[in-house]
């Protein structure tokens, strides 16, 4: 191994800090969020079509990080780092998508259905 | 404070008393004294012979891969001796304890263990068997063998190695201490739940459970991490990917599994560590908690778990089957691609391991179409090996007949583990000893591959060859053992016989039982043959020296390494040209050609912050286990503190001179430690530390 | 083994490799910490699933629902404290292109300042449904929801732990190879912890909302 000293400062990775991605990358997942309150407070959609929306704008917003924050791209530096969020992605859709989906069944299957007098109903928080 | 705890706590020594010590338990005053024999055995040959400083300088402080991995797998075998010795146990009690007129004895109403300590030694025989055993050996090989294999000095992050390999043994020490400071879960190594829940087990037994496997498992991540960054980075030059050696893939692969996999474990594990410490309600049977949420999260990392154990298994048997074929592995892209296959969709199909608990059919439908289609990228591995071996000149050594055998067991482990992925066969045969029967095939497969690891590289390791005839004679004995026992025991899963049983009312099954006791009978007398391989060889050492290519017809680039390896590895870093370089470089004739010069090597140097950071783990983790708070908080501060503490002073290695290293190189290679410490024999010139 | 080999014939293919090996420690420094945090990534990961299986009325029992206990307008202000200290921390590495060390500490230390201000209204939050006993210990639901947001506050103060370690390294040592390295991999550590709160943002405070 090479005992020479090698500017660090130099080292591509210090220098793929972007002030230009730094800045928009807040502005876009600051206002990315907002409009998902905003959304989320006017009450106009229907459970699921707000779920499905804020859901793909969760997405949105964390492949805008992934580009703006940690410069991720394929160039031959960073394609690693790249791939190895690709191929993890998957693994994070199918635990908890198949969780989801299991339980959804398994409570189908094996739990009690609400009745009238039953205490289903969880009381008020005072 | 959260939880209602049952028995006294006092603030120095939290839940200890002297009554949690099993003073006058026979079976425990037997195995603690075969524990302080064994100790002894191994500590006082060290003292008699003042090794103490050599043993700290060379092993306990070490950074190097190699001995890292030698130790992995020394521990590894330990525990797998002792896990061996809770079957043997097992495999009595039940035979003692078939029908309603089988005598008791000791404490026993029937066979000789009462059923909490017999629930204690199948859950610790399955703990220490998959965690402790198998998985340390294969990853120390791992360690060893994957920076030979791609030409490298050592791995990407050496001190988080030996780390890696502390945190483990503090597992496996924990589980230790279980034996004789408390006791040990009596839930199974899954854990079942409701009974790992404070209420139904109030003792330390699964919290000791519960902390071996979350620290050794924070060993396995940063182990992965190493790995995947080694192979990644510290490649030769010239060592592509599509000439990486089979093992190194699938070494990748699994380390992949360790590292996305593992996470998950720990989430199953501290969900339930909160409702044992803080009272909380994720897997409790009310207040909203749910149990098939900790059965969930735990198959979704078992199932990758039992993947991250074989891919190393089939990366051995394309190592050693090629090579005592002589001919190259048939089929390297399909090899590659089946390895990711089975990794990536070991990911989709944990639901097997539950299909009786109620999802549905379309859910078991999923699952049982995806579990099935694992056997596919398996099935094509197997017709791989064959073709390896179709027209090869096929030499039957030890590691080859380990290795055939291996596939004779998966064909087995395989085709039952198929017929199980079908939830209406599953509904019959879920929780019958048909299912220990399969994946007894499956592990004991990985331990055949493992039989022939260890046999096959220890020449290069250690410069010697094992014993033949003793080896032979293991594997005979040990074959036989498992045929008798796993047989048989298909067989008793299709006459009813279910698992964790202390007590069988069946006395039709009686002859089975006893073909399964002769079968231990077989595996009690390889150990023997065990030992004796190892003592005989290290007794005729001087006459079995092995050079750098002992079997003669090795392939892949470990094998231009002396023999044993110089804790440098490569004097000079080999350029890589093809697949399989070493075969390549005898076909061309130059597969002896040295260096004609050598340059300056930088080496990591040896460092007690690993062996500090163990110790901590141990206080950690037992503090946590019997609440002794201060305990626990001054081992976890201490970590931190050690990691802050160590960023202040870095420590850059050392350089190697090129005189030196044309020194070593010229004399014979006389282990794996440092020769730059040792006083030289012959020679009086002043060494560069 | 022949030590003193005859020398290779002069069109034999190059079998050793000289000088510099081509390795970049910096680069697999960072490598590793970015596998690290895809492990980390995958703890949370697991507390979602467990999230999405509590987050329903079994789970609720007695104790409230995530629509009684979640402020998503009150929690904005956490999202608009966080996102600035991971810009804070972000302009503090674009400082460190240029060698600018009091740029760099300022970054730093506004980027703690601004965590300290994250955790203190987090901890304001639990203080108030605490008080209104609603605590861990009331529900399956309450549990998973409280480790989520713990899980993610233990990660904040690590990171600022690691902070307060770098302002003391960075004037000590300047900004050599190991000081630039931890600051890398902290860059990459506290993005995460954003890219995380976005998640938990999204999941549990505006679906628990509608």
């Amino acid at each position: 191994m090479s005992s020479q000293q090698i500017d660090p400062l130099q080292h591509p990775e210090v220098q793929q800090a972007s002030l230009r991605g730094y800045i928009s990358g807040y502005g876009v997942t600051l206002a990315g969020l907002g409009v998902c309150l905003l959304i989320t407070n006017a009450h106009f959609l229907s459970p699921i079509a707000l779920l499905s929306t804020i859901s793909a704008l969760a997405l949105i917003l964390l492949i805008a990080q992934a580009f703006l924050f940690f410069g991720l791209d394929f160039s031959q530096h960073n394609i690693w780092k790249t791939f190895s969020v690709i191929l993890t992605v998957p693994l994070f859709v199918l635990s908890i998508g198949l969780t989801v989906w299991m339980f959804h069944e398994l409570n189908g299957l094996t739990m009690l259905p609400e009745m009238p007098g039953m205490p289903m109903q969880p009381t008020l928080l005072q | 404070m959260f939880v209602h705890l049952q028995g006294p706590w006092s603030p120095l020594f939290g839940r200890l008393t002297l009554d949690s010590i099993p003073y006058g338990n026979p079976i425990i005053q037997f195995a603690f004294a075969v524990t302080v024999l064994g100790g002894l055995a191994a500590v006082g040959p060290m003292l008699y012979y003042r090794k103490t400083g050599y043993i700290f300088r060379e092993w306990l402080t070490t950074v190097d891969h190699k001995k890292i991995g030698v130790m992995y797998i020394i521990f590894g075998l330990v525990m797998m001796f002792r896990g061996f010795f809770d079957g043997f146990m097992i495999r009595t009690q039940q035979v003692m304890a078939d029908g309603p007129n089988s005598p008791g004895i000791l404490e026993a109403q029937h066979g000789y263990l009462p059923p909490s300590h017999f629930d204690q030694i199948y859950s610790s025989h399955g703990t220490l068997m998959i965690l402790f055993a198998v998985t340390p050996i294969l990853t120390g090989l791992g360690n060893i063998i994957v920076p030979l294999q791609i030409g490298a000095r050592d791995m990407a992050f050496p001190t988080m190695n030996a780390i890696s390999l502390y945190l483990t043994i503090v597992g496996g020490m924990l589980i230790m201490a279980s034996l004789f400071i408390g006791d040990f879960s009596q839930a199974g190594w899954v854990g079942l739940i409701p009974l790992t829940e404070l209420d139904f087990s109030p003792s330390a037994g699964v919290d000791y459970w519960m902390w071996a496997i979350q620290i050794s498992s924070i060993g396995t991540t940063l182990n992965a991490i190493n790995i995947i960054t080694t192979i990644i980075g510290m490649r030769a030059p010239g060592m592509r990917w599509d000439r990486l050696p089979i093992f190194t893939w699938t070494t990748l692969s699994t380390s992949i599994i360790g590292l996305t996999a593992f996470p998950i474990l720990g989430v199953a594990l501290a969900l339930l560590g909160a409702d044992r410490y803080l009272g909380t309600h994720f897997y409790t049977a009310g207040l909203g908690g749910n149990l098939m949420l900790y059965t969930d999260l735990f198959w979704i990392w078992g199932h990758p778990e039992v993947y991250f154990l074989v891919l190393p298994a089939f990366g051995i048997l394309s190592e050693v089957i090629p090579t005592f074929s002589e001919k190259p592995l048939f089929g390297y892209i399909t090899m590659v691609a089946a390895t990711f296959a089975i990794a990536g969709i070991s990911w989709a199909v944990w639901l097997h391991h539950f299909f009786t608990m109620g999802a549905g059919p379309w859910v078991n439908s999923f699952f049982s179409v995806a579990t099935m289609l694992v056997g596919i990228p398996t099935g094509v591995k197997v017709f791989n090996w064959i073709l390896t071996m179709y027209r090869g000149r096929i030499t039957y050594t030890t590691p080859m007949l380990w290795s055939v055998s291996a596939l004779i067991l998966l064909l087995v482990g395989g085709l039952t583990g198929v017929m199980l992925a079908n939830p209406a066969i599953n509904y019959t045969v879920h929780n019958s000893v048909f299912v220990v029967a399969h994946f007894h095939c499956m592990v004991l497969l990985i331990a055949f591959t493992i039989f022939a690891a260890i046999i096959y590289w220890f020449p290069k390791i250690f410069g010697f060859m094992l014993d033949e005839k003793s080896g032979l004679r293991f594997f005979q004995t040990f074959t036989i053992g498992t045929t008798l026992t796993f047989t048989a025991m298909f067989a008793l899963g299709f006459m009813g016989e279910t698992r964790r049983l202390d007590y069988l009312f069946n006395p039709q099954w009686q002859p089975l039982l006893i073909v399964e006791e002769i079968g231990i009978a077989f595996y009690c007398l390889s150990v023997f043959y065990f030992a004796k391989l190892f003592y005989m060889s290290i007794r005729d050492r001087a006459l079995n020296k092995a050079g750098p290519d002992p079997w003669g017809t090795a392939r892949t680039l470990e094998w231009l390494t002396h023999s044993p390896v110089p804790f440098y590895n490569f004097a000079v870093t080999p350029r890589v040209h093809q697949l399989d370089e070493l075969a390549w470089r005898k076909s061309q004739g130059i597969d002896h050609e040295m260096p004609d010069h050598y340059e300056d090597i930088h080496m990591p140097r040896n460092t007690i912050v690993p062996l500090a950071i163990g110790v901590f783990a141990f206080a950690f983790g037992f503090g946590m286990v019997w609440r002794i708070w201060w305990m626990a908080g001054f081992g976890l501060l201490a970590i931190i503190a050690t990691v802050i503490f160590r960023s202040f002073t870095p420590d850059h290695g050392y350089i190697i001179t090129a005189e030196d290293i044309a020194r070593m190189e010229g004399r014979p290679p006389s282990g794996i430690v440092n020769d730059t410490h040792a006083p030289l024999p012959a020679m009086e010139e002043k060494v560069t530390p | 083994m022949d030590a003193h080999a005859a020398s290779p014939p002069d069109n034999a293919p190059d079998l050793w490799h000289y000088g510099h090996d081509g390795n970049d420690p910096m680069a697999m420094k960072t490598l590793g910490f970015w596998l690290y945090m895809i492990s980390d990534a995958l703890i949370f990961g697991g507390i979602f699933a467990a999230y999405g299986v509590l987050d329903q009325p079994m789970g609720f029992y007695t104790g409230p629902t995530a629509a009684q206990i979640v402020h998503p307008g009150a929690a904005f202000l956490q999202t608009i404290t966080i996102l600035s200290s991971v810009l804070a921390y972000s302009l503090a590495t674009v400082a460190m292109k240029t060698g600018n060390k009091n740029g760099v500490m300022l970054g730093i230390a506004a980027s703690i300042l601004l965590a300290l201000m994250f955790l203190g209204l987090e901890l304001n939050d639990f203080a108030t449904l605490f008080a209104q006993h609603a605590t861990p210990q009331t529900s399956g639901f309450l549990s998973v929801f409280f480790l989520l947001i713990a899980t993610h506050g233990l990660h904040m103060i690590f990171g600022v732990l690691w902070m307060l370690v770098m302002l003391i390294q960075v004037p000590r040592f300047g900004l050599n190879t190991d000081v630039v390295t931890r600051l890398l991999n902290l860059r990459l550590f506290w993005q995460f912890q954003a890219s995380v709160w976005v998640c938990v943002y999204i999941f549990v405070y505006l679906r628990g909302a509608s």
